[in-house]
């Protein structure tokens, strides 16, 4: 596909952890599927990576009720972590990852520190190249306030996903918090080689509907997703990238090349692509070529050489 | 139900817009699409929402290459449908979806509202094939009749007579579309006329390819209760199998 020039690798310097992506974008963990969902619509080698949907120690069926609200710019979701579990996914989904030859960061969650560390455990035991660690997990034995808003709490489960594991550790964080900067520098302290943000941000759909006398409320309180989350991303990847040194991927909202090149600006390494891929399947791919040829025409000769460019 | 094509993002074509009934539309467009089946639907992209909206096809006719929807006026998403003109693009996801599984067997088709749609087009079909059926509709009011059933309801429920109508026409099977109470009230008499029922279901969708989990039901199966997503397991569900709640 000629897409070559699109090839970078994240590292972590201070271990010498990396993780080479083809191109520098990777389709967002619970939008994406397990494995080869898209693949009726792209190449799933052109993609730097999948991040799968987010993988707990025992299958989960989600939440009941309504799921999706759509919003201005935006959807909410409570999926609930709908998922296979751990061990379904290493007997039948990661076959078809290693067979087709797609590369992916298995993204898990937990409600135990004991929980992420089995995860932990058993991505380790197969091999499995880079993990993504989703920490807006209710943290069930500290009250059930998320794992990723306290940093103590985010380094002492980074520390011990680290003692576990051996490959390229990316956590995941949360935007719901005053201060993104701690987290960030807990997380890199913990050992992380990676950080990726943002997570969904905290909303409420509501509906009113006023049908012969009376009112007829709904509501959805879940995630926001979508580009009306942007700037609140731009900020936070731009926090996150003054007090760590290790790489950051970025996402929240990406739907076009533009968006790619502000992300840069504040100093992205690579990027997630989350709900656009609902508007277009096709998204992925469409972006990495339409920066192949912006970079083509513009003679940069690597991602490298232009995201210095930007991010200078 | 197990009917597979392979699914892609379409061009269309408008060649026509056209009011049917009160606050409702229908579309006909040429695509190149080659295979669809009636229950299954396509998610058109509008530039002014933010995910896609789905539609049952109404019709498809493989030799002009047209598709067919039918719509109701509820939001942003129809309104830019309905101000489409003749030879205008739109963009849409298909064939989404498994549609019903017909069988040689004696049909009653039952829709309600805009629910017609892919009830309109498995007609077609069981004509087609020589299959024996017999369709009712049901509307709430006369503006909103939307043409094409042996027997219409307006008002009332499209269920008031269905034993009836199940018993003088030797029914064998049943196919539906409807909004869900009423499609849970058919499944529970078909049920206990033990006759089979095939229901095509809504549900708010984002990524309409089975990926997202946002559009799920339960269903029972193999006596457990599971989830199953109503864009790519479903559309079209047994009756006697779906979990209401
Ligand atoms: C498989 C399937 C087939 C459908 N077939 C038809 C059809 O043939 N004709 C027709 O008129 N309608 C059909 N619908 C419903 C149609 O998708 C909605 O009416 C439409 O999305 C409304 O969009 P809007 O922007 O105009 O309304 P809005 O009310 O602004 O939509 C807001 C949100 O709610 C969702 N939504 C609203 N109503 C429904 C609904 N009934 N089901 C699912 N999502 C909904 C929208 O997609 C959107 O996310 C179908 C739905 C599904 C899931
Ligand atoms: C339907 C849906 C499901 C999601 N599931 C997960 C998940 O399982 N784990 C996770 O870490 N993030 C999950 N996310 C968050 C996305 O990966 C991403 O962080 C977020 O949506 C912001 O990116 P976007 O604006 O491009 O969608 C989910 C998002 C959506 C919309
Ligand atoms: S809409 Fe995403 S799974 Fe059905």
């Amino acid at each position: 596909m000629g897409l070559e020039k699109l090839k970078t690798v994240l590292k972590n310097e201070k271990t010498g952890h990396t993780l080479e992506l083809k191109t520098p974008i990777i389709g967002a963990s619970g939008t994406y599927g397990y494995n080869s969902e898209f693949e009726d619509f792209i190449d799933l080698n052109c993609l730097g990576a999948i991040s799968t949907k987010g993988i707990t120690l025992e299958k989960r069926p989600g939440n009941s009720g309504e799921r999706l609200f759509e919003v201005k710019g935006g959807l909410i979701n409570r999926i609930g972590l709908e998922n296979v579990g751990i061990d379904a996914f290493i007997e039948e989904k990661l076959p078809v990852l290693t067979e087709k030859k797609i590369d992916f960061l298995l993204n898990i969650a937990g409600s135990t520190i004991e929980d992420y560390e089995k995860l932990a455990q058993i991505a380790n035991e197969n091999n499995i190249k880079a993990i993504e660690v989703n920490v807006s997990c209710p943290n069930v034995k500290q009250g059930c306030l998320e794992f990723g808003l306290n940093p103590n709490a985010l380094f002492e489960l980074t520390r011990k996903i680290r003692m576990n594991y051996d490959g390229f550790l990316v956590v995941k964080l949360s935007p719901n918090t005053q201060d993104i900067r701690a987290l960030a520098t807990a997380a890199e302290q913990g050992g992380a080689d990676c950080i990726s943000a943002i997570n969904t941000l905290r909303g409420l759909g509501v509906k009113v509907d006023f049908v012969g006398d009376k009112f007829i409320k709904k509501t959805v309180q879940g995630g926001l997703s979508g580009s009306c989350i942007k700037p609140v991303a731009l900020y936070m990847v731009n926090q996150i990238k003054q007090s760590v040194k290790i790489p950051v991927i970025a996402m929240g909202g990406i739907a076009s090349l533009n968006d790619l090149f502000e992300f840069m600006a504040v100093g992205a390494d690579a990027f997630q692509i989350g709900t656009s891929n609902f508007i277009d399947p096709k998204i992925c791919f469409n972006l990495a070529v339409k920066l192949k040829d912006f970079m083509d025409k513009n003679n940069f000769k690597d991602f490298n050489e232009l995201k210095g460019a930007i991010f200078e | 139900m197990t009917l597979e094509s392979t699914k892609n993002i379409h061009k269309g074509i408008i060649k026509n817009v056209e009011k049917i009934a009160f606050n409702t539309y229908a579309i006909e467009f040429f695509s190149n699409l080659n295979r669809v089946f009636p229950g299954q639907f396509i998610s058109i992209y509008c530039p002014n929402t933010v995910l896609r909206r789905p539609f049952s096809v109404m019709d498809f006719d493989e030799n002009k290459n047209t598709l067919k929807i039918i719509f109701k006026l509820k939001g942003e998403g129809t309104d830019y449908l309905r101000n489409l003109k003749e030879g205008n693009n739109i963009d849409f996801l298909a064939p989404l979806g498994n549609g019903f599984n017909i069988k040689k067997q004696k049909a009653l088709l039952v829709g309600a509202g805009v629910g017609i749609a892919p009830i309109l087009f498995l007609r077609k079909v069981l004509n087609e094939r020589n299959i024996e059926n017999y369709f009712i509709s049901g509307f709430k009011t006369e503006q909103e009749v939307i043409k094409g059933a042996d027997k219409t309801f307006v008002g009332g429920s499209v269920l008031d007579e269905i034993e009836n109508i199940i018993k003088e026409n030797n029914i064998e099977i049943i196919y539906s579309c409807a909004p869900m109470i009423v499609l849970r009230k058919l499944s529970e008499i078909a049920n206990r006329l033990s006759i089979p029922v095939q229901i095509a279901l809504e549900k708010v969708m984002a990524c309409s390819i089975g990926v997202c989990r946002g559009c799920i039901i339960k269903i029972s199966k193999d006596n457990d209760i599971v989830n199953a997503s109503v864009c790519k397991d479903g559309p079209v569900f047994l009756g006697s199998e779906v979990v209401w709640d």
